[in-house]
């Protein structure tokens, strides 16, 4: 094919393109994951049946502080990895801060608790589960971001992949609050922590391959 | 002469708001620009400038949206048509190890496929994948082009520009060349 046909028939596809594409696509893709995850999460674990006075109470809003920071910032660093131009993302390193908040949390907790009670702030009733459940709860969201990705250009494969695994891991964290009623720093510091962990390097191994363009 | 970078852009930013005039322009001179680019990086192989320029349009087609309206045109172009390149030296390199590609095949779930499937695979398999794609749902899958187009989430030129390409990449193979 010539170049000059080709010109031609992209120039005959040009359809207007929306301000903040990537915004919106990457908004799209979440979205729609969210909600297989969240339906998921609904017909197979329920949500906990002590939600609206759970939502009252300070460890529900422990977890979604450390979950939702988390995610906003992975996504924003999945936005910035999604343009070809993009620059080496310096704040990297605030990532650590919601995990430093709660280790200092998780801490004290432990502090004020007789050692006799520590395995059962640790391990609570579903440290066998959690873990593993926010990984495959990601699943959905991280479609939803390969998806996205289609239209978008990453350049840096791998961190995008982290980044893109981490977002989902920390979206997918936050939507299992709703069912998960474990109240202890520690429990979250250890398990959700690892969960996201997971997503994350599920991001690290399939970027590479699934985002390239 | 070579569009400035006020010009480009301003070419580019009509181009995304739908003024295919301007989007013709733009692309029109992003040739002389990408060919002087990737000529300067692989010294001499006509061919394969050709081939990168032609990818580089099609992935600034595809890719438009990632650009910010507010930063230099020019530099993100440019990016794109890096990305590209390091992606073709990555390709080739793959192209190298077919001794591999059974195993690869059988690893991936394709023991059950026919011999014919097999031929069809290696063949494709020195493609890129959205060639690849793009071939084996038109042209072994039956899909429609629009229907190709749908499920990749590409546009049909794109999927008619992969096709072609491909095929013509395939064909030289076969006769040798490739």
């Amino acid at each position: 094919m010539q170049t000059d046909d080709l010109i031609r028939a992209l120039a005959g596809d040009a359809r207007p393109v929306p301000r903040h594409a990537v915004e919106r696509r990457v908004g799209i893709g979440l979205a729609s994951g969210g909600i297989v995850t969240l339906a998921a999460i609904a017909a197979a674990l329920g949500f906990r049946p002590d939600l609206g006075p759970a939502m009252q109470a300070f460890p529900f809003w422990m977890k979604w502080a450390y979950t939702l920071s988390l995610g906003i910032g992975a996504i924003a660093a999945t936005l910035h990895l999604a343009r070809p131009d993009a620059a080496r993302v310096r704040w990297l390193w605030l990532l650590a801060l919601p995990f430093g908040l709660l280790l200092a949390a998780a801490a004290s907790e432990l502090i004020r608790t007789p050692v006799d009670g520590w395995p059962r702030l640790w391990l609570g009733d579903s440290w066998t589960r959690c873990s593993m459940m926010v990984a495959s709860l990601s699943v959905p969201l991280f479609v939803g971001l390969l998806w996205a990705f289609r239209r978008l250009a990453p350049t840096r494969l791998r961190l995008a992949g982290a980044m893109a695994g981490l977002a989902s891991g920390a979206c997918s964290a936050t939507l299992y609050g709703l069912h998960c009623p474990e109240a202890s720093a520690t429990f979250v510091l250890t398990w959700y922590t690892l969960g996201m962990v997971l997503a994350t390097l599920g991001g690290v191994l399939v970027g590479p391959r699934f985002l390239r363009w | 002469m070579r569009a400035s970078e006020e010009q480009l852009r301003i070419w580019m930013i009509g181009g995304l708001d739908g003024d295919a005039d301007a989007y013709t322009a733009l692309l029109g001179a992003l040739v002389p620009l990408l060919r002087s680019f990737f000529g300067r990086r692989l010294r001499g192989a006509a061919d394969d400038v050709e081939d990168l320029v032609q990818e580089t349009l099609m992935a600034i087609h595809t890719r438009r949206g990632t650009y910010d309206r507010t930063r230099p045109f020019v530099a993100w172009a440019y990016a794109v048509a890096r990305y590209k390149m390091i992606d073709q030296f990555r390709r080739t390199r793959h192209m190298v190890q077919i001794e591999g590609l059974e195993e690869i095949l059988v690893a991936e779930g394709f023991e059950n496929a026919c011999a014919a499937r097999m031929d069809i695979d290696r063949l494709l398999g020195g493609l890129s994948p959205k060639q690849a794609k793009a071939i084996r749902d038109t042209k072994v899958d039956g899909l429609s082009v629009m229907e190709a187009a749908q499920a990749a989430g590409l546009s049909e030129a794109d999927v008619k520009v992969s096709v072609n390409r491909g095929l013509k990449t395939l064909a030289a193979r076969l006769r040798g060349e490739g």
